[in-house]
């Protein structure tokens, strides 16, 4: 029944925190299975994007729908890396309690979480090598460490959509390479991965397709479209020190 | 203050039920403090507080003219959690659909609401026998049993909600996202958990009054919080210290005769600021403590550097003194202090390294050189290089200076000509590596060989290493096949990535 369905459906999604929408008009469909990445400058609605597949932010007007089914009732399979500056990383929690909030929603709120709860949690762990610092506090890791612990969380809730908000800023190029595998074996698995990404240098080598976002859907599509060079200039305003690098080909480091 | 306990007990069955009084509630304030530490809403809870007057005022009238009843508690408590439900949606509503930010919106919404009671007590003057004073500084000792009913259905109330739904609460207080994307209602939750606070802060208002109930709430919570790296060990930390709190503010109270509300809360404060102090990660000590250790981390750092650059790698202390910037006693004491750790050991007068010293010794001037060719890459000039690949040398990490390593091209010497220390982390013999990282004159067998290259070399070959050329751009090796057919190769860095050997 999902194979027919588009896994993730956008129609004419609004969205307005205030007076100005921080989403305007969206319509776009994400294929199960295809790993997609979202670029746009800093405030063009990215997060804001990730959070109504996620069902948090309400629609001013249009709709989000998962396999065919609404947003409100496609509770728990959708699984999401927040961004990072988003995390209260001083909160009493530790590595092994976030990952078994993966695990949250298998459970009604009235009993304990199983044994083979726990078990799926710590193996997540061990995916992403985090299973050595399982009682740490969230705050006494490196970036990179923190963001594998969330990507545990992501692993041990399972979903058929992931959503990740910028799991590669500030990771080194180790962290890197860690999470693209977990990318590439979650995509294997037949999920479907939408992904943040601020590095247009590295876009078009990560992705099947872009989603190029700036309040309103500027490209959709294969990366060697939505990486046009005027397009990227009209909707980055002049921000030439990327294009430089883009253009002579040049890695460039640490993006925006 | 055990004979206290037991004096009390026998003496006055008033002391005990203050006594009793103060412990319920100091444990479900204590317990509801923590989501508001954690939340950060401690001004709303001031709010909710001070709200609750014009809810009490409205109770006790709606009792009294329709039924004729004084004082009714029951309606004094529902008028309160309606007032500061109340509140609180007034404050949510007027804050997301205005321009003005939410802590001024609390400002006004609270004030107002707490004058209105004020108003209200002034006009039903006659009705009304509120105690506003009681109200103000709280009235522990003038607790009625009625109160104390109260008191103990909110306490299990709201300690049954905390316990069945600490799942949830958990969730929507670190991640309301994702408490959103599993299906929970987090406003329906929140209001809940807004609810418990109302009512919780009820009670709290009887034993400290309302100025001072906020510190009721948070000072116990904020100082586990210091403490606690687990919501669970946060909550029951905090009750304890709600317990110590109270216990000691009220035998000082009792012994210094002044209002015991205004002791308890200046009890919490101290032990806040007592924890605060020494805590063991999260204190002043501790971090002051921290500070001191980290200094000499460069320090140490920069003694091995001076002694690795020095003839056969042994200097004396003189030397040390010449090549550093630091204080003589400062050195010797540093020395001394990795002699301990077996970094460096003394022969006779002459220092000189242990094998785990010359090794972070060794990465040390790896981390140096490379920076130093970074730096002069990115175009800083020759004679600032120095200067500043010594203080980032110091960010020397493994992964940090692999990645400089390999977006160098590996280079063999930095730009004064220099060699660069082999990648030795990785050059263990009988592991897997890429060719890139080898040199001159190193062996091993082929175990991997990627799609990017056509020469024929195959897994099982023999490599050794020779001299690279272009500028170490070209990796020259030669290779024995099975065969023992030898053939020689040359690679570029891309190539040379490509193809992994085990070292011999
Ligand atoms: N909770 C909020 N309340 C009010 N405005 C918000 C809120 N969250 C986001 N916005 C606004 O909505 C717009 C889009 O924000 P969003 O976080 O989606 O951007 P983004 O593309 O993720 O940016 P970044 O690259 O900085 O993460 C911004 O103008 C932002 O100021
Ligand atoms: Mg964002």
């Amino acid at each position: 029944m999902d194979s027919e369905q588009p896994a993730i459906d956008v129609k004419n999604l609004t969205v307005s925190y205030g007076p100005v929408p921080a989403l305007l008009d969206i319509s776009l469909k994400i294929d199960a299975g295809q790993l997609v990445g979202i670029i746009g400058p800093n405030g063009s609605g990215k997060s804001t994007l990730i959070k109504s597949l996620l069902g948090f932010v309400k629609a001013d007007f249009g709709e989000v729908q998962l396999f065919g089914e609404d947003v409100e009732k496609a509770k728990g399979r959708v699984a999401y890396v927040p961004q990072r500056g988003s995390v209260d990383w001083d909160f009493p929690i530790t590595v092994r309690e976030v990952a078994l909030m993966g695990r949250y929603g298998k459970q009604p709120w009235w009993s304990e979480m199983s044994a083979e709860d726990h078990d799926i949690a710590d193996y997540a762990l061990e995916q992403v090598r985090m299973a050595d610092l399982r009682d740490r506090q969230i705050g006494q890791l490196s970036g990179g460490q923190q963001q594998r612990v969330f990507m545990a969380r992501a692993i041990a809730q399972g979903g058929d959509i992931l959503l990740l908000d910028e799991p590669f800023a500030g990771v080194d190029a180790a962290t890197e390479r860690a999470i693209l595998d977990v990318l590439e074996s979650t995509r294997e698995a037949g999920r479907t991965l939408v992904v943040v990404h601020h590095d247009l240098a590295t876009a078009a080598e990560y992705f099947d397709a872009l989603v190029l976002l700036k309040q309103r859907l500027f490209a959709y599509g294969a990366p060697e479209h939505v990486l046009h060079p005027e397009l990227l200039s009209e909707v980055y305003e002049g921000k030439l020190r990327i294009f430089a690098n883009l253009q002579s080909g040049q890695a460039a480091g640490g993006g925006v | 203050m055990y004979d206290w306990l037991v004096e009390i007990h026998t003496a006055s069955p008033h002391l005990i039920k203050a006594l009793l009084t103060g412990l319920l509630v100091t444990t479900v304030c204590s317990v509801i403090g923590c989501f508001i530490v954690l939340k950060r809403t401690s001004f709303l809870a001031d709010a909710l507080a001070h709200s609750m007057l014009a809810g009490v005022v409205v109770g006790y009238l709606v009792m009294k003219l329709t039924f004729g009843q004084e004082a009714h508690a029951p309606a004094m408590l529902i008028g309160s959690i309606i007032s500061g439900i109340i509140t609180v949606a007034m404050i949510g509503f007027v804050s997301r659909m205005s321009r003005v930010k939410e802590d001024a919106v609390i400002g006004i919404m609270y004030t107002g609401i707490f004058a209105f009671g004020g108003v209200l007590v002034s006009l039903f003057s006659q009705y009304v026998h509120i105690d506003l004073l009681h109200f103000i500084v709280g009235q522990l000792l003038g607790v009625s049993d009625a109160d104390l009913w109260m008191m103990a259905i909110v306490s299990v109330v709201v300690l049954s909600f905390i316990v069945l739904m600490f799942r949830s609460l958990q969730l929507i207080t670190f991640d309301r996202v994702m408490a959103a994307s599993l299906g929970m209602n987090v406003l329906v939750l929140d209001y809940m958990l807004t609810t418990c606070t109302a009512m919780v802060v009820v009670t709290g208002v009887q034993v400290v009054g309302v100025i001072q109930v906020v510190g009721l709430l948070i000072a116990p919570a904020a100082t586990a919080y210091l403490l606690c790296d687990r919501l669970k060990n946060l909550l029951w930390v905090s009750a304890l210290f709600g317990w110590t709190g109270f216990l000691i503010g009220y035998y000082l109270s009792e012994t210094l005769n002044v209002a015991p509300g205004a002791m308890i809360v200046v009890t919490l404060t101290a032990q806040f600021l007592l924890v605060f102090l020494v805590a063991p990660r999260y204190g002043l000590l501790a971090d002051f403590q921290r500070r001191m250790r980290a200094v000499p981390q460069q320090f140490v750092e920069d003694i091995l550097g001076v002694i690795l650059r020095a003839d056969q790698e042994r200097c004396g202390i003189e030397d040390l003194i010449r090549h550093t910037d630091y204080k003589a006693e400062r050195i010797r004491k540093a020395v001394h202090s990795m002699v301990k750790q077996e970094w460096l050991v003394y022969v006779g007068d002459v220092i000189s390294f242990t094998e785990e010293g010359r090794k972070h010794a060794r990465r040390l001037l790896r981390a140096h050189r490379l920076w130093e060719t970074y730096l002069q890459h990115l175009g800083v000039a020759d004679e600032e290089l120095h200067q500043r690949a010594h203080v980032l040398e110091h960010l020397h990490d493994e992964q940090a200076v692999d990645y400089l390593d390999d977006k160098l091209g590996h280079p063999l010497t930095d730009p004064h000509g220099a060699e660069i220390p082999e990648d030795f982390e990785h050059l263990v013999p009988g592991e897997v590596m890429t060719l890139a990282i080898l040199r001159d004159g190193h062996r091993g067998e082929i175990v991997k060989v990627g799609s990017l290259i056509v020469e024929s070399i195959s897994p099982g070959d023999r490599v050794a290493v020779g001299v690279r050329e272009d500028d170490s751009q070209t990796w020259v090796v030669t290779v024995t096949n099975a065969a023992g057919k030898e053939s020689k190769y040359r690679f570029n860095h891309q190539e040379a990535d490509a193809i992994s050997i085990r070292l011999d």
